[in-house]
């Protein structure tokens, strides 16, 4: 996990992030070769960094973030459990998170948790029962942390984006050598959109805050976004775009094919390239924004592009009408976003 | 096999069903207990308000739990704020909705009348930061000029928040009523009642289309919210003492189906709860906390082991009485 002190670094002091996109047909495919494999990529892109450097070694601070680390650690996977989805484009795909902690495990990690807090049913059980994580991953009893009820420990907010002056965070996490954010690509009807950071809403304990969260959006959704993801910024991402969902997200919204998974080592980056992909305009997004000034990449020319290109997997998302103006075809169109319509919900089930 | 006896208004009574309570649930509690005599949210974790309150509910109308009922009270009286609240975690110095459950767990204890008094009154100064008239006009005013409703929830209808300054929600609202209305009514303070005429309202607003009721979204952007089974029961037992009307016929009829889905054992417990409350019956129970418990080990959740001793003592479990209202 990075924390405060080397997480927020303004943009031309940060070196250019990697993202990877990968094209995936479906949960069908074998996750666990593409998965460890991007993973792969990654840790050989720091090696050859590494070697290119004159100095002779990355610098320390790059290294002990990067995947290059993992080998005997404890990694957290983070990913996104909302509840009852019947229609698969709600939750973090269990087949993505189990080939996930496979591929970490291979990596070298000395063990990999599983952690979420889901933010509006207090049954966490029952979220995973209905997610399915069982059936991928194995005995929910040991592996995966239940992050509303663990132990928590205050920790003052440096940021104050918000006007929180501290939160409390779960120990697993606080304790977590190398902490990765595994939302579902979504859009969101008050944050725009909901990725790896909005996910990390999901590690603010409901046994300190109550289901849902509450406090955090009485602080402001973006700004709390930004000062959670201040304290315990990921230090990897894999965005599950396989089904995703588009409209009234996070919850309420229609599922959307996009079939990629986008992985990267810049949460803001990652995100920024999955609003790309969604055919929507990341700088508009008002917590990337502000993120972008501290907590990553958000110009494309400072995110070095792997796998697939976005041009060749773009596909455009609809949005509520508040935000049509983060589609990237309204350029120039602002005084026809107040009566947009297209991309209402037609509901769930 | 260990008998297991439950106190109620009419005399001692054995549980129906003592086995997997007395193998399972009871021992797990006893050795869940922390030296400071609360209970964490998992075994081995920290004291906390919350679990600590419920499994004192949930112990409290045993013979043999006595004393470990007794250093769960003297856990809750140590953590009470100066103001009569309740924090949620050690080191908070603001209250929550803990407060109105260490209230209902303290009811049952002579000897914490002062801290259930003031803990009472903090409940009924604690006040949610609904959206006032302007915000509510602003709103309206938006909706009209898009032609669009995002919500349809009343906010002049204030129940309680789950911490201080925040909205109005189910479950906080639920407790806030549960607690007033299992205190003894000479402890109340001044506006008891209407606290809890609006927090009645509310939750009537709050349901759910089609019955049963969820965290408080019934609708977003218009769309109906799904319900939730802790907050169906927890809404269901707060309006209990109603008149029964549709909401509550209808919240039942879901919440009898919901029982047969993908459910955790804590959800499962809140129903036979509920439904039992209300007259339903809830057939095989044993086997079915045994196949859940099977599964997943209750995922060492305190609060749902707690809730699953509750709902094995039955109708004749003490703790939740008549009430006030």
């Amino acid at each position: 996990m990075q924390t405060a002190e080397n997480a927020l670094v303004p943009p031309f002091q940060r070196p250019p992030s990697q993202v990877a996109i990968r094209r995936v047909a479906s949960y069908e495919a074998d996750l666990f070769e593409l998965i460890y494999e991007t993973l792969r990529e990654f840790v050989e892109r720091d090696l050859s960094e590494e070697t290119a450097n004159k100095t002779g070694e990355i610098s320390a601070a790059k290294k002990s973030r990067s995947l290059m680390s993992v080998p005997g650690k404890t990694v957290l996977l983070k990913p996104n459990f909302v509840g009852l989805d019947l229609l698969g484009c709600m939750n973090t795909h269990p087949a993505v998170i189990a080939a996930a902690r496979e591929g970490f495990l291979k990596l070298g990690a000395e063990r990999v948790l599983i952690g979420e807090g889901p933010s509006m049913d207090r049954d966490t059980e029952a979220v995973l029962e209905s997610v399915r994580l069982r059936e991928y991953a194995g005995r929910l009893n040991g592996g995966f942390v239940d992050l509303n009820i663990d132990d928590v420990q205050r920790v003052p907010l440096k940021t104050r984006a918000s006007k929180l002056k501290e939160l409390y965070f779960p120990k697993t996490v606080l304790g977590a050598d190398f902490v990765v954010s595994m939302p579902k690509l979504k859009t969101h009807h008050w944050a725009g959109v909901t990725l790896s950071l909005k996910n990390m809403f999901g590690i603010v304990p409901g046994g300190c805050y109550g289901w849902p969260k509450n406090v955090l959006h009485w602080a402001g959704i973006d700004n709390s976004i930004l000062d959670i993801n201040a304290v315990v910024r990921p230090d990897f991402a894999i965005v599950d775009g396989i089904n995703a969902m588009e409209g009234n997200g996070p919850i309420q919204g229609t599922p959307k094919q996009a079939n990629v998974l986008v992985f990267g080592n810049d949460p803001v980056a990652v995100d920024a390239t999955c609003c790309r992909i969604m055919g929507l305009r990341p700088e508009k997004v008002k917590y990337l924004a502000g993120a972008g000034t501290l907590l990553g990449h958000l110009a494309a020319q400072k995110i070095e592009q792997m796998g697939e290109s976005i041009a060749t997997v773009r596909t455009p998302f609809a949005v509520l009408a508040d935000f049509a103006g983060l589609r990237e075809d309204r350029v120039g169109h602002r005084g026809a976003e107040s009566t947009e319509r297209e991309g209402r919900p037609q509901g769930r089930g | 096999m260990p008998r297991i006896f439950v106190k109620n208004e009419l005399g001692t009574v054995q549980f129906s069903s003592g086995n997997f309570l007395a193998e399972i649930c009871l021992p797990f509690l006893k050795s869940a207990q922390n030296a400071d005599g609360g209970w964490g949210f998992r075994m081995g974790a920290e004291s906390r308000v919350e679990p600590t309150a419920w499994t004192i509910l949930a112990l409290a109308g045993l013979d043999s739990q006595a004393e470990i009922v007794s250093g769960g009270l003297r856990f809750l009286r140590s953590t009470q704020l100066p103001d009569g609240s309740w924090p949620a975690s050690p080191g908070q110095t603001v209250g929550c909705w803990a407060t109105s459950l260490a209230c209902w767990a303290l009811g049952h204890d002579s000897e914490s009348q002062t801290a259930l008094t003031t803990g009472l009154q903090w409940i009924c100064a604690d006040w949610p930061k609904d959206l006032n008239f302007v915000q509510r006009l602003i709103r309206r005013i938006r909706s009209l000029a898009k032609r669009e409703v995002v919500s349809q929830q009343d906010d002049s209808l204030r129940g309680w928040g789950w911490t201080p300054n925040t909205a109005s929600w189910v479950e906080p609202t639920a407790f806030g009523l549960l607690a007033v209305d299992q205190a003894p009514k000479d402890l109340l303070p001044a506006g008891a009642g209407e606290r809890q005429r609006l927090a009645k309202s509310m939750l009537y607003n709050r349901m759910c289309p089609g019955g049963g009721w969820n965290c408080g979204n019934p609708m977003v952007y218009g769309v109906a919210g799904d319900p939730s089974i802790p907050q169906t029961v927890w809404a269901l037992l707060a309006l209990r003492n109603e008149p029964s009307g549709e909401p509550q016929t209808s919240s039942l009829q879901w919440l009898g189906k919901s029982v047969t889905g993908a459910i955790g054992i804590g959800s499962l417990a809140l129903a036979k709860i509920c439904l039992e409350t209300y007259g339903r019956e809830f057939v095989n129970a044993e086997n079915r906390f045994r196949e859940r418990y099977e599964r997943n080990g209750f995922l060492g959740n305190v609060p749902a082991i707690a809730w699953t001793c509750l709902a094995l003592g039955g109708r004749s479990g003490s703790w939740l009485k008549r009430g006030n209202t």
